[in-house]
């Protein structure tokens, strides 16, 4: 895969908009702002998706991504407001110690991946190369593109990517699939039970009838709860 | 057109070993799988480093976010390259993804239940605070 001319502008505008916006998202003192720097980073991934060509992923990513986790996390920050840190009053790093430890560990884990992928991508293209040449896979890649239909606008054409990954999700990847399904559904439960007070697990009748006691004891409110029953 | 930006550069660095920086020029103006890989590879750090070091426990989440893209990255570098190059499945790096995306969305709407719980009985969000299962 080698990118060129306008694709590589954009990659380099939207790789170098993704560390950037990484980075501010680990620095960031309010945590608001760490979501949007956090929102920005993942488009900005989005984008270098739509430049390898999984279109189909990169929509996902911002429906997903964007549109559901990352308003979820800026819901539970502002139900969850911390105004120390905005006013610049907390420390928003741990104790200095364990940072430096963490960053040395970090700076050798850049050093060895970086390294490890200049000492194997020759190799693996060297593995590649014997098999195809880069003339016969822009020829392929050229032969693929003339076979689909063109466009309204007459200016691109209508891949069949979306259609591949549909194929490949049901055909060999259906079981994943269907657990995938199953862990959504315990995630959901598993928040709504995580996320519920004791005066909502009181009316559904759902505490231990000692603790009940107990808590009454502290706050009188909750004997008023009737216990819903259908 | 990036391509007749070339002789410019060379002759603005006329004294420079011009074979090395053309082909420096040549790199950086083709990104490839490397690129991909490289970028995959910082952002990851980035989100360790923030999982280290970063005290609010919303923010070690994002963070975890950031891990979980520059993993998908890779997968979907390396997805086109084995289209390229002629592989079986090359798709299933895309499948790949979507469950990491799946998984990504299960993981933040428990953890941040947990972090509601957590914040309605201890009132604090700072990890170090958090040392109820500490020996």
């Amino acid at each position: 895969m080698t990118l060129s001319g306008y694709e590589a502008l954009f990659f380099w505008i939207f790789a170098l908009a993704a560390i950037f916006a990484g980075l501010l998202t680990v620095m960031a003192r309010n945590a608001v702002h760490s979501a949007l720097f956090l929102i920005s980073s993942l488009v900005s991934v989005a984008a270098l998706f739509v430049l390898s060509g999984a279109e189909f992923i990169a929509g996902v990513q911002i429906l997903v991504y964007v549109g559901g986790v990352m308003v979820l996390f800026l819901f539970v920050i502002m139900l969850v407001n911390v105004g120390a840190e905005e006013r610049g009053r907390d420390e928003i790093f741990n104790k200095s110690k364990q940072v430096t430890a963490s960053l040395i560990f970090c700076f050798l884990l850049v050093g060895g991946v970086l390294y490890a992928v200049s000492e194997a991508y020759p190799a693996l293209q060297a593995l590649h190369q014997q098999r195809t040449t880069p003339e016969a896979i822009a020829a392929q890649k050229a032969a693929r593109e003339r076979s689909f239909p063109a466009g309204a606008t007459r200016t691109s054409r209508i891949t069949d990517d979306t259609e591949r990954v549909g194929n490949s999700l049901y055909r060999y990847a259906s079981l994943p699939f269907e657990i995938a399904s199953v862990l959504l559904l315990v995630a959901i439960i598993g928040s709504v039970m995580l996320a519920r007070t004791l005066k909502q697990e009181a009316s559904a009748d759902d505490v231990d009838p000692e603790t009940l006691q107990e808590e009454i004891a502290a706050d009188p409110e909750l004997a008023k709860l009737e216990p819903r029953t259908e | 057109m990036l391509s007749s930006l070339i002789p410019i550069l060379a002759f603005l660095f006329q004294e420079a070993d011009r074979g090395r920086l053309a082909q420096t020029w040549q790199a950086a103006t083709h990104p490839d799988l490397s690129k991909f890989l490289v970028i995959g590879a910082l952002l990851f750090i980035i989100g360790v480093a923030g999982v280290l070091t970063r005290r609010n426990i919303i923010v070690i989440f994002m963070s975890i976010e950031l891990i979980l893209n520059a993993a998908n990255l890779n997968f979907i570098a390396f997805s086109r390259y084995l289209q390229e190059t002629g592989s079986v499945n090359a798709i299933a790096g895309q499948i790949f993804t979507v469950f990491v995306i799946v998984v990504a969305a299960a993981e933040a709407a428990i953890g941040l239940g947990i972090v509601i719980a957590l914040y309605r009985n201890k009132e604090t969000i700072w990890v170090d605070e958090i040392d109820l299962l500490k020996w």
